[in-house]
């Protein structure tokens, strides 16, 4: 028999997932994307190096900065603007707590809502809004920031700012803790998580899956550290990996990446250099390629940016991590009980949006 | 930026000149760890199995078409990396070729890399290619009921979104 899951909202977003069952069990799985395709590719074209910002942080509003250092990375390149150190910093401090935010938003809903433990939802949900609280005291807005224009980011660290941050992130330290306590170390969630979903090293290189769902399968791969940007070259931090694959070891990587971003914050304050944050950067993009790259909360997303001397990119290309991951999903929901699909769909973190674009 | 010698890059494009020597057009080496080798599109299955078995690598970030009716073409660039082989890690390797707009027909690289399904069906709906030896070239993002031309063409113009 074939079940639709979806389109209105199975999950994360508008997507539908045919499946074909037998009985209790899933068959095979085909899914249907798009439902959010708004073109963003072909729009990009039509706007400047500049507003094209506010526009390419849509797919992923929850991931905004990276989204928008992804983009302007490459357009840097072109133009040979190079991002002072206190820039580079403020733009590394905005992209962790970034993370912190989306991992929190992914925690809430698709491992808090899916395996259907309200606490960690109310829980995730109100500490990210204590980081959307700050994030509107540095950028002046919530989720959509446009923060990082070519150049280097819009506003240096306001008043206080350093002083609230590091109280949050005291607070958050102790959040996660409680965090383990009745969520990751709960036997509930162990048992409905653990071994489902495997995905085995070879099959995820074999995949080209990237981001924790990457990480949780033992391949220590991240932007952050093989190609740095940013003030992550300055920085320590480690590189949280699973062995297992299942979906508990994705659910494991986002934990332990959140402990990681509190310790790359933390110093990044601490080191934080004196001197300009920006520099000018020119309107037009010159002539030519360049692929620029981040790690995003969902993975490695790499953009094409090509220019002709206009004021307009004549192709934004945007590779990102849902989209990258989907190809896990026919390969992963098989032979599986229904019950555990909404697990293995929220162990990826796949955002509709964003793979739609 | 730059942490190692870019000889690494240049050893790579020199592995991949000597093995096919007629195949490979042309080659741009952008810094250590960007690779861009233009290629004949009748020996890709063979240069994509060299480039993943013999260089390392293993997957495909993603595929991107650019149309240029200029030249009457339209370009096909392959983004590739390894995560298996900490040597190249840090590469991204473009694989780039150059397909008759009017006709743009090319061997589907899924066989060699399983991660270029998604992003095959795309190129194949907002570009018009033809992926031969796909096992599931259908539409993927548009709507059901649009039935014009490649969205992505340059000459499908949206006017009221401004001049371009």
């Amino acid at each position: 028999m074939d079940v639709s899951v979806g389109p209105q909202h199975p999950g994360s977003g508008h997507v539908r997932l045919l499946m074909r069952v037998d009985g209790d069990y899933i068959v095979s799985i085909d899914p249907d994307i798009g439902y959010v395709h708004r073109g963003c590719e072909k729009i990009a074209e039509y706007r400047t190096a500049v507003s094209n910002i506010p526009h390419l942080e849509r797919p992923c509003i929850i991931d905004a900065i990276h989204l928008n250092w992804g983009y302007v990375l490459p357009i840097e390149e072109l133009q040979g603007v190079v991002v002072p150190p206190r820039g580079q910093y403020i733009s590394t401090i905005a992209a962790e707590m970034n993370r912190i935010m989306s991992h929190l938003y992914w925690l809430a809903i698709n491992a808090g809502v899916f395996s259907g433990h309200t606490t960690i939802f109310m829980y995730g949900f109100g500490d990210r809004d204590l980081f959307i609280e700050l994030m509107e005291m540095l950028t002046g807005a919530r989720l959509t920031y446009s923060f990082l224009p070519p150049g280097g980011p819009r506003r240096d660290l306001p008043a206080e700012f350093q002083k609230r941050l590091t109280q949050l992130l005291d607070y958050f330290e102790r959040r996660l803790v409680e965090y383990d306590r009745i969520f990751f170390s709960n036997p509930l969630v162990i048992a409905r998580a653990k071994g489902i979903g495997v995905l085995k090293r070879e099959e995820a290189i074999r995949l080209g899956v990237t981001g924790p769902v990457l990480r949780g399968s033992g391949v220590k791969y991240d932007v952050r550290k093989v190609e740095p940007y940013g003030a992550y070259s300055e920085l320590e931090f480690d590189v949280p990996t699973f062995e297992e694959g299942d979906s508990y070891a994705r659910f494991m990587v986002r934990f332990e990446e959140m402990k990681q971003s509190i310790r790359i914050i933390r110093q990044a304050l601490e080191k934080l250099p004196k001197g300009p944050i920006a520099r000018k950067a020119p309107l037009i993009i010159p002539e030519g390629e360049a692929i620029g790259r981040v790690e995003s909360s969902r993975g490695e997303l790499v953009y094409l940016v090509a220019g002709d001397n206009s004021d307009k990119p004549s192709r934004v290309k945007i590779m990102n991590g849902s989209f990258r991951n989907l190809v896990a999903m026919p390969y992963l929901v098989r032979n599986v009980h229904i019950a555990d699909m909404p697990i293995i769909y929220g162990g990826l973190d796949y955002w509709p949006v964003e793979a739609d674009r | 930026m730059a942490s190692q010698s870019p000889s690494k890059a240049e050893d790579l494009v020199n592995t991949l000149k000597t093995r096919f020597p007629d195949a490979v057009k042309g080659s741009k080496v952008e810094g250590p760890r960007r690779i861009l080798i233009t290629f004949d599109k009748n020996t890709f299955l063979d240069i994509a199995a060299f480039v993943r078995d013999g260089l390392g690598f293993d997957h495909v970030k993603g595929i991107a078409g650019i149309d240029e009716p200029t030249h009457k073409l339209i370009k096909v660039l392959y983004f590739t990396g390894s995560f298996s082989k900490t040597e190249v890690e840090d590469v991204i390797l473009v694989l780039e070729t150059e397909l008759d707009r009017g006709n743009p027909v090319i061997a589907s690289a899924v066989s060699v890399w399983p991660s270029a399904h998604f992003h095959e069906r795309e190129t194949f709906e907002m570009f018009g290619v033809k992926f031969e030896g796909h096992p599931d070239l259908r539409k993927l993002l548009t709507l059901d009921n649009w039935d014009g031309p490649p969205p992505m063409l340059k000459d499908i113009k949206f006017p009221e979104m401004g001049q371009r």
